[in-house]
C-alpha cells in the first residue's frame, strides 16, 4: 500500500483544512506578548492547573465508575427495569451541563426545597445552624458534570460488551477466571478509552459549569486574561497548554492501544445470555443502575418541569417550535457531514495512510479540547483570512451557515473519530486482505465490509455528535447569522441573565429533541446486536 | 447511500432558501453584547417609527474579534455593548467612526460619550451595596472603601473577583485612591468574605436574605428584577429584607458603568445606523430602559422610572468611564494577586 494515495491526499488535505482554525489560534499564541506570563505564574496559575487537574480526575473517575457498572450490568444479568435501563442510561446525555449546573444549585441551595425542608423538620433558624454541603464547589461541580458526562463511556462501552463472543468468556470460564475482569474489562478498552477521552474533554473545555459554580480551571483563566487584560493572545498561550494536555492524553490512548489487539472473527456470532441473578442482587444492581439515571436526568427534568408547571416559564409555542425546527436541521446536517467525513478519515488513516498523515488527521480531532468560544475566535480569524483573499460572493446567511457547520466539525469531529475507531480496529485486517485480493477498489471494500462492520459505531457517533450540536452553544453563538436562534442560545439569553425559570420550558425541548435520537440508538444497537 | 445524499442536499437547499434574508437599504445589522429579549422591544418600536428593520446577532464574547477579521466585509452596522471595557475595545481596535450628530450630543452628557464622537453611553447602571435590614445599622457604612474594615469579617458576599463588574469596580477605586491603595481595600474585602466567591449578583442578595451574610455587592437593575419581580414573588421577599446603600455619596459619588454603543467604520448602512442610535437616546427609548430592565437614563431630560425612583436618587462617580476602561488590565492583575 502507497502511502501517497488518491484517498490520504485529499483526506490530508481536508484534515489540514480542520485544522487551520487550531493553527491561527496557534499563530495567535506564538504572536502574543509573554510578559503577562511571569505575574500569572505568580499568582493563578498552578491553582488554575491544579483545579483543572482535579475536575479531570473525579469527571474522569465518577463517569467510568457510572459508565462501565451500568453498562455491564445492563449487558450482563436479567434483573427488573433493564430493558428500560439500556435506553434510559443515554438519557441524561440529552441535558446541557449547564442547565444541570442550574437546576442543581436551585435545588440544594439555602432557599432550596431541600435544605428548607431539613430547617422544618429540624427547627433550625438558620445557615449558622447547620453544615450543608454547598453545591458550588469542586466536589459539586464533579458530581453534575459526570452525572451528564458518563453516557460517552456507558454507550461506547455498552457497545462493545453485547458484540463480545461467547467463546471468550466460556474459555475464561474454564480457567476459572470472572468475566468481568478476565474478559469484558480488557476487550473494551478500546471502547471505554474513547470513552473517557470525550468525557475528560468536555471537562477540560466546559466553561459553563465552572463558571457558574467560579471553579478556577484554565479555562476560566482564558477568559479572564482574554477579557479581563484585553490578550486574546494571552489567551491563546493558556488554551494551548489545555490542547497539549489533550493531546498527551489521546497519544498515550493510542500507544495503549497498539499495543493490545483484539479482532473479531466474524461480524456476529453468539453472545453472552443474560444470566438469572438473585433477589439480592436484583435489588442491588437496579439500585445502581438508578443512581446516576436520577443524578443527571430524573432531578434535573424534574426541577426544569417545575418551573413550567409553577408558570414561571415564558410559553411561546410559535418561537420554540420554530426554534426547534432550526435546531433539529442544523443538527443533523452537522452531524451527517461530520459522520461522513470521521468515517472517511478514520478508515483512510487505518488503511491508507503513513504516520505523517496519521498525525495530520488525529490532530483534526482535538478541536474538542479548546474552550468552544476561543475554537469559534479561530474559526473567525481563519474565515476572516480565506474571506479576504477569495472574496465569496455569498449571502451573510449561507456563508454563516456553512461556516457553523464547519466549527462544529471542527469540535465534534473528536466524538466521531472516536467512535469509529473503536469501530475499526475490532476489524479483522484479513477481511480487508481478502476484499482486496478478489480484486474489490478500497471504495467497494469501504462499502461492502468495513461500513457493515461499522454500522453501529457509526449510529453511536453519529447521534452522540447529533445531541452535542443541539445542546452546543458558544460556537453556535458567535458563528451564527443574524436572526438565527437555535434552542441552545434562546435558553442562553434567559439563563444568562439569571432567569432559568423563564427559559425552562425551552430548555425541556432540547432535552425532549435529543430524546427521540437517543431511544432510537439504543433499539439499533440493540437489534444489531440480535439481544 | 446515495438516495441519502440526495435527500439532504435538497432538504439544505430548501432549508437555505426558505431562510435566506435579504439585506436592503431599509435595514441595519447590530452586533449586540445584549441579549435579543432585552433589546428587541427598542428595535421593534423603531421599526415602527422609521419602517427600518434591525437584524440582529447576539454574543457575549468574541463579536470584537468577528469584526477584526470580517474587516471590510462585515456585515455590522453598529455595535452595542454592556461594559465600558468592551466598547473601549473596539475604539483601541480602530473599529469605530467618528458620528457627528447633534441629536446624540445633546442627549448624552459628555462624561458619558466618547470625546471623539465614537461611542456613546445609553443606559447607567450604579454597583451599590445592598446590605441586611435587620443586622447592618444605618449609616454604618457609607463608602466603598468601609467594606475592608475588620468589623464586616465573615460579612461580606460578592461574585467572583473577575467578573466585569466587579473589575470595573476596583478600577474606579485604582482611579480614586491609586493602585497600592485598591490593592491593600482587595485584600481586606477577600479577607472579610462570608464564603468564597459564587454565583451571580442576584445570588449575593439572596444570601443576603438567608442570613449566610450582611453585606452584598450588587448592580442596581438586579434590585429591580427582584423588588417587581411578578412572576416569581419569593424575589419580592428578597428584596423587602434589603437596604440600598448608594456610596461615597459625601465624595466622588457611586461607581456607575455603562451600556452603550458605536457605529462600525466598514458600514454600509451608517445613515440607518445613526438614525437607530439617536432614536435609543430619545426619551421614548430611554424610559423603555428604565422602566423594562431597571436601568439608568443617560438623557438629563428623562426622569428615572417611579421604580427606579423608589430606591432613591444619588451622586454618582463622575470619572470618565474611559479611565475605567484603561485600568481594568491593572485590576485583574490586582483580582489575580489576592484571589477574588
Amino acid at each position: 500500500m502507497s502511502s501517497w494515495n488518491i484517498w490520504s491526499i485529499p483526506v490530508g488535505i481536508i484534515s489540514l483544512f480542520i485544522i487551520s482554525p487550531v493553527l491561527a489560534i496557534f499563530y495567535s499564541a506564538l504572536l502574543g506578548d509573554t510578559t503577562l506570563w511571569p505575574h500569572l505564574f505568580a499568582t493563578v496559575l498552578p491553582r488554575y492547573l491544579l483545579n483543572t487537574l482535579l475536575l479531570m480526575l473525579g469527571v474522569g473517575s465518577l463517569s467510568l465508575l457510572f459508565g462501565i457498572s451500568t453498562a455491564w450490568l445492563v449487558s450482563r444479568y436479567q434483573f427488573p427495569g433493564r430493558s428500560i435501563f439500556e435506553w434510559a442510561l443515554l438519557l441524561p446525555a440529552a441535558v446541557p451541563a449547564y442547565i444541570i449546573a442550574y437546576t442543581y444549585t436551585d435545588l440544594l441551595e439555602y432557599a432550596g426545597p431541600i435544605q428548607g425542608y431539613l430547617r422544618d423538620v429540624f427547627n433550625w433558624k438558620n445557615s449558622k445552624d447547620y453544615w450543608f454541603p454547598n453545591i458550588r464547589s469542586m466536589e459539586g461541580a464533579i458530581l453534575v458534570m459526570s452525572s451528564v458526562l458518563y453516557p460517552y463511556v456507558y454507550l461506547l462501552t455498552r457497545a462493545s460488551f453485547i458484540t463480545l463472543p461467547i467463546s471468550y468468556f466460556q474459555t475464561s470460564a474454564i480457567y476459572g477466571h470472572k468475566p468481568f475482569f478476565a474478559v469484558a474489562l480488557p476487550l473494551a478498552r478500546p471502547a471505554i478509552i474513547a470513552g473517557l477521552a470525550l468525557v475528560l474533554m468536555e471537562t477540560i473545555s466546559d466553561f459553563g459549569t465552572v463558571d457558574y459554580f467560579a471553579i478556577e480551571t484554565l479555562t476560566l483563566g482564558v477568559f479572564n486574561v482574554w477579557l479581563g487584560m484585553n490578550s486574546l493572545s494571552g489567551a491563546a498561550q493558556i488554551s494551548s497548554i489545555l490542547f497539549f494536555i489533550v493531546v498527551i492524553l489521546l497519544a498515550l490512548e493510542l500507544i495503549a492501544r497498539r499495543n493490545q489487539r483484539f479482532y473479531e472473527k466474524h461480524s456476529r456470532q453468539e453472545t453472552l445470555e443474560l444470566e438469572k441473578i438473585s433477589n439480592f442482587q436484583k435489588t442491588l444492581f437496579f439500585i445502581i443502575c438508578i443512581i446516576p439515571l436520577i443524578l443527571g436526568f430524573i432531578i434535573p427534568v424534574s426541577v426544569l418541569l417545575n418551573f413550567v408547571l409553577k408558570g414561571y416559564a415564558v410559553v411561546n409555542i410559535g418561537e420554540v417550535v420554530d426554534t426547534a425546527i432550526t435546531s433539529i436541521s442544523i443538527s443533523f446536517i452537522a452531524s451527517t457531514t461530520i459522520m461522513f467525513l470521521s468515517f472517511l478519515m478514520v478508515v483512510v488513516a487505518t488503511y491508507k495512510s503513513n504516520t505523517f498523515q496519521k498525525s495530520l488527521i488525529f490532530l483534526a480531532s482535538c478541536g474538542y479540547a479548546f474552550p468552544g468560544t476561543i475554537l469559534a475566535v479561530g474559526v473567525v480569524v481563519f474565515v476572516g483570512w480565506l474571506n479576504n483573499i477569495f472574496y465569496f460572493h455569498m449571502s451573510y446567511f449561507i456563508g454563516g451557515f456553512i461556516v457553523l457547520i464547519f466549527a462544529y466539525t471542527l469540535r465534534f469531529l473528536a466524538i466521531g473519530n472516536g467512535s469509529i475507531r473503536s469501530g475499526v480496529t475490532r476489524i479483522n485486517p484479513n477481511l480487508i486482505e481478502a476484499s482486496r485480493t478478489m480484486g474489490r477498489s478500497f471504495f467497494t471494500t469501504m462499502k461492502k465490509v468495513i461500513l457493515p462492520l461499522t454500522y453501529t459505531y457509526v449510529l453511536v457517533g453519529g447521534i452522540l455528535v447529533f445531541v452535542d450540536i443541539l445542546k452546543e452553544l458558544p460556537i453556535t453563538l458567535l458563528l451564527r447569522p443574524f436572526n438565527f436562534e437555535t434552542l441552545a442560545t434562546y435558553v442562553y439569553q434567559y439563563a444568562s441573565d439569571e432567569m432559568l425559570e423563564e427559559s425552562s420550558f425551552a430548555a425541556l425541548i432540547i432535552i425532549v429533541a435529543g430524546l427521540g435520537p437517543v431511544i432510537f440508538l439504543s433499539k439499533t444497537i440493540k437489534k444489531y446486536s440480535g439481544k | 447511500m446515495k438516495n441519502f445524499i440526495i435527500k439532504l442536499i435538497s432538504s439544505l437547499v430548501i432549508l437555505l432558501s426558505v431562510v435566506d434574508i435579504a439585506y436592503a437599504n431599509d435595514e441595519v445589522n447590530v452586533y449586540s453584547y445584549r441579549q435579543p429579549i432585552l433589546i428587541n422591544p427598542f428595535f421593534d418600536e423603531f421599526t415602527k417609527k422609521t419602517g427600518i428593520k434591525v437584524n440582529v446577532l447576539h454574543a457575549k464574547k468574541g463579536l470584537l474579534e468577528r469584526v477584526m477579521s470580517e474587516g471590510n466585509n462585515t456585515p455590522a452596522d453598529l455595535i452595542l455593548t454592556v461594559d465600558i471595557a468592551r466598547l473601549n475595545q473596539f475604539v483601541e481596535n480602530d473599529l469605530l467612526a467618528s458620528v457627528d450628530s447633534k441629536v446624540l450630543q445633546e442627549n448624552i452628557p459628555s462624561h458619558l460619550r466618547d470625546s471623539k464622537s465614537r461611542w456613546f453611553a445609553l443606559s447607567k447602571r450604579a454597583r451599590i451595596l445592598a446590605v441586611s435590614k435587620e443586622r447592618v445599622p444605618l449609616g454604618s457604612i457609607n463608602n466603598i472603601e468601609d467594606l475592608a474594615n475588620e468589623k464586616w469579617k465573615g460579612k461580606i458576599c460578592t461574585r467572583i473577583g473577575s467578573h466585569d463588574y466587579n473589575r470595573s469596580l476596583l478600577a474606579s477605586i485604582i482611579a480614586a485612591n491609586g493602585e497600592e491603595v485598591a490593592e491593600n481595600w482587595a485584600k481586606a474585602l477577600v479577607q472579610n468574605l462570608a464564603r468564597k466567591p459564587e454565583g451571580n449578583d442576584r445570588n449575593q442578595a439572596k444570601a443576603v436574605h438567608e442570613g449566610i451574610c450582611d453585606i452584598a455587592v450588587m448592580n442596581t437593575y438586579y434590585f429591580g428584577k427582584m423588588k417587581f419581580n411578578e412572576k416569581n414573588p419569593e424575589q419580592k421577599e428578597w428584596a423587602s429584607s434589603l437596604r440600598l446603600i448608594f456610596t461615597n455619596q459625601s465624595n466622588r459619588g457611586n461607581h456607575v458603568n455603562i451600556a452603550g454603543g458605536g457605529i462600525i467604520k466598514y458600514s454600509k448602512n451608517k445613515d440607518n445606523a445613526q438614525a437607530l442610535l439617536e432614536f435609543l437616546t430619545t426619551p421614548d427609548a430611554q424610559k423603555l430602559y428604565s422602566s423594562m430592565n431597571y436601568e439608568y437614563p443617560v438623557n438629563p431630560k428623562v426622569r428615572p422610572s417611579k421604580e427606579l425612583d423608589s430606591w432613591g436618587i444619588f451622586i454618582e462617580d463622575q470619572l470618565p468611564v474611559e479611565r475605567i476602561a484603561e485600568l481594568a488590565p491593572t485590576a485583574q492583575k490586582i483580582i489575580d494577586r489576592v484571589g477574588w
